[in-house]
């Protein structure tokens, strides 16, 4: 007998390679810094490919497992075009929209001007595309830096394949009380790749509210990052809100850096997704910076949200707090890895990490990973895990006056996250996406989650 | 009416309650006095329907429906309710929704006219005036950070909003100082009706001083072997448990 030698690069592998490469073609005859490191980054990721499960980092997460081939589309469906009816059918944007917002809109990769708003666009905020050639200094000097020390291989992939991006640069000492939306929408199957940069001058004062939603049930494949790079005392508040469908698979990575007397506030609400990989790494560069990454996630169906957190304190007196909580049903799975590294330097530093998870069901599982690296030695770091039921004591407490089980069910479930929900500064916003969660978890609190 | 059968009830295999009966008419009041393991808080426990405690037979009745045959909120919407002695605190879950969700069950059972939010609002001031309870207690999350005397105090609240036929108050007094006890006692008072029993388990008899029951029962080992007046509960005070059990024996 015979054995066939297992064929050690899958499917996936291979497409995903060939369509680099084919990428890469190109961009060999040119020599601007943004094809220079679409170079750098292929040489890497080829000799590396997807992560697998043997890395330490990807130990609860199988892609190979949720992605077998890169979606294609046969069908064509067209782009919405009309910028009203568009707000309207999209709910949570009626609701939340003023006029003096600025929407930036992206569907299938593309950037869609004819959904956007940028004429409210103020004196102090620069807006550019990646796809419109001409790179500004500053937004492919902050790609460089991240690009010459990532170790990530899919933040190389979508250096490599990205297509499509926005690149805010705002001006020092500008403060804007309206908020700037950047919406990626699934409209057609297809495998899409968004770089965004945020650059946040010194002084000023920006929200920003990330929107990523499936127009249909499709199947779609995306990466996309967003880096920022914020200056000394500015204030930026970032909320995130993506709702997948159950046959997405997407990697989401996020760099901060942080500068002196900073804040960052960073909230996720994630829930649907096949797949997704939400890689997070904020550096609170400068003294007295303070950084909070807080969200939500919801699972239901076979869903598997991993949330992958690195928070580097390298200044001394800086403060980081971590907050996330979890809602699983059915037999989906979430995973929450967070690194807390506090430098030599970084002295006085607060850090602090909270995960917690809420089982609803017999089928799902909840891995938590807290890692603490401390080479500092006045510093205060803690984390807690928890990982549970609905409360049979509170349930019954409930119930003994009067309130039928579905409704306790849905109470305690909507208790579970209220707290974490504090954390979004925007009062509308926050109220907007607290509706938008009570009409998920009135369907996740009786076992099944639709999004 | 309420009335307990021949009620017989275990904890994972261990029989806590033994041919237990009671028979409560309206606008009486029983005490039931005990000492500890006597299964006082497993027969509170059992009436309200909490799942953990095998019912091997018996019957539990309000006006004539056998309660052991319904879901919890079903008992309450019926008129059952059960003043925990330890108040479950829910962290998240405001006490105004609560106390709205809990009411709009009962209206809905009885047919009744779901309460506006101003109607709503003017009687929660209303009801929690008189029993000393604050807004910013009513504000907090349900139980979260209340001392001892605040959660017996919004028991008895929402005893009298959602004005049951049968309270059965399973060692209300436990935590209390002299004067929460006083209150608690007070709010239990002005709730007695011609049509309203209690049930009030007790390990002391000093809650009797301010709640005067009219039968006093002593319970040991799952079932009533002694009923008195409330005399028998200024005895029980002086001599112990001891000495019923015994003659009991």
């Amino acid at each position: 007998m015979t054995v066939k030698p297992s064929n050690k690069t899958s499917q996936i592998d291979q497409e995903i390679l060939k369509l680099c490469n084919d990428k890469i073609d190109s961009f060999l005859d040119y020599n601007d810094d943004i094809s220079v490191i679409k170079r750098e980054a292929f040489k890497r990721y080829s000799k590396k490919g997807l992560p697998n499960r043997f890395e330490e980092s990807w130990k609860y997460t199988n892609i190979h497992k949720k992605l077998q081939n890169i979606p294609v589309s046969d069908k064509n469906y067209p782009i919405p075009l009309n910028v009203d009816n568009f707000i309207n059918s999209f709910d949570i944007m009626s609701k939340i929209k003023s006029d003096n917002d600025i929407l930036i809109v992206f569907m299938d990769g593309q950037f869609i001007p004819e959904l956007s708003m940028l004429e409210y666009s103020k004196n102090g905020i620069e807006i550019n595309f990646l796809s419109h050639g001409d790179v500004p200094r500053w937004a492919s000097e902050l790609m460089i830096n991240k690009h010459n020390v990532n170790e990530d291989p899919l933040f190389d992939l979508n250096t490599i394949l990205m297509q499509e991006g926005v690149l805010i640069n705002v001006s020092a000492n500008v403060k804007i009380d309206s908020n700037v939306y950047i919406i990626h929408i699934g409209n057609n199957d297809g495998f899409f790749n968004y770089r965004h940069v945020i650059n946040v001058g010194k002084d000023s004062h920006i929200n920003v509210t990330e929107l990523k939603v499936s127009n249909r049930v499709n199947d779609a494949l995306y990466t996309s990052s967003v880096l920022w790079n914020i200056g000394d005392n500015a204030i930026v508040n970032n909320v995130k809100y993506q709702a997948h469908n159950q046959s997405t698979v997407g990697f989401n990575q996020q760099y901060a850096d942080v500068g002196s007397g900073s804040i960052f506030n960073s909230f996720t609400i994630s829930s649907g997704s096949k797949l997704l990989r939400e890689s997070r790494n904020i550096s609170c560069n400068g003294e007295n910076s303070e950084v909070s990454i807080s969200g939500v996630n919801l699972l239901d169906g076979e869903s598997h949200i991993d949330t992958t957190l690195v928070v580097s304190h390298k200044a001394p007196n800086s403060l980081s707090k971590e907050k996330y909580k979890s809602i699983l049903s059915d037999r989906s799975r979430s995973v929450f890895q967070g690194n807390i590294v506090v430098d030599q330097i970084a002295q006085k530093t607060i850090a602090k990490q909270s995960i917690d998870a809420l089982i609803l069901s017999n089928d799902a599982e909840h891995d938590s990973k807290p890692e603490l690296e401390i080479y500092a030695d006045d510093v205060q770091c803690g984390h807690g895990a928890t990982t549970g039921q609905l409360s049979d004591d509170s349930l019954f407490y409930l119930r003994a006056r009067g309130i039928g089980e579905d409704e306790a069910r849905r109470l305690l479930v909507h208790a579970f996250i209220s707290d974490v929900m504090e954390e979004i500064q925007d009062t509308n916003l926050r109220n907007v996406l607290r509706d938008v969660m009570n009409n998920m978890l009135n369907r996740v609190s009786k076992g099944r989650l639709n999004v | 009416m309420f009335e307990i059968k021949n009620l017989n009830a275990s904890i994972q295999d261990k029989q806590i309650l033994k041919d237990f009966n009671l028979k409560v008419n309206p606008g009486e009041v029983h005490a039931i006095m005990g000492p500890n393991g006597s299964g006082k808080s497993t027969l509170a426990h059992v009436c309200a329907g909490r799942e953990e405690y095998e019912i091997s037979s018996g019957s539990v009745g309000l006006d004539g429906i056998n309660l052991l045959d319904l879901e919890p909120e079903e008992r309450a919407v019926r008129g059952l309710f059960l003043a925990f002695q330890y108040p479950v605190e829910i962290p998240g879950v405001a006490s105004m929704t609560f106390l709205k969700s809990a009411l709009s069950a009962h209206y809905k059972f009885n047919g009744k006219k779901e309460l506006t939010i101003p109607e709503f609002m003017k009687l929660i001031k209303e009801k929690s005036n008189s029993l000393n309870i604050s807004d910013d207690m009513i504000k907090r999350p349900l139980n979260v950070g209340f001392s001892g005397g605040e959660k017996k105090r919004n028991e008895v609240l929402q005893m009298t909003l959602l004005e049951p036929k049968i309270c059965i108050l399973d060692e209300t007094d436990s935590g209390l100082d002299i004067d929460a006890l006083r209150l608690v006692a007070n709010g239990v008072n002005l709730l007695r009706s011609k049509e309203r029993s209690f049930v009030v388990i007790t390990h002391y008899q000093r809650l009797l001083d301010y709640i005067e029951p009219d039968f006093v029962h002593i319970m040991a080992d799952g079932k009533i072997i002694e009923t008195g007046d409330k005399n028998l509960a200024l005895d029980l005070e002086k001599t112990g448990y001891n000495d019923y059990i015994e003659k009991d024996i």
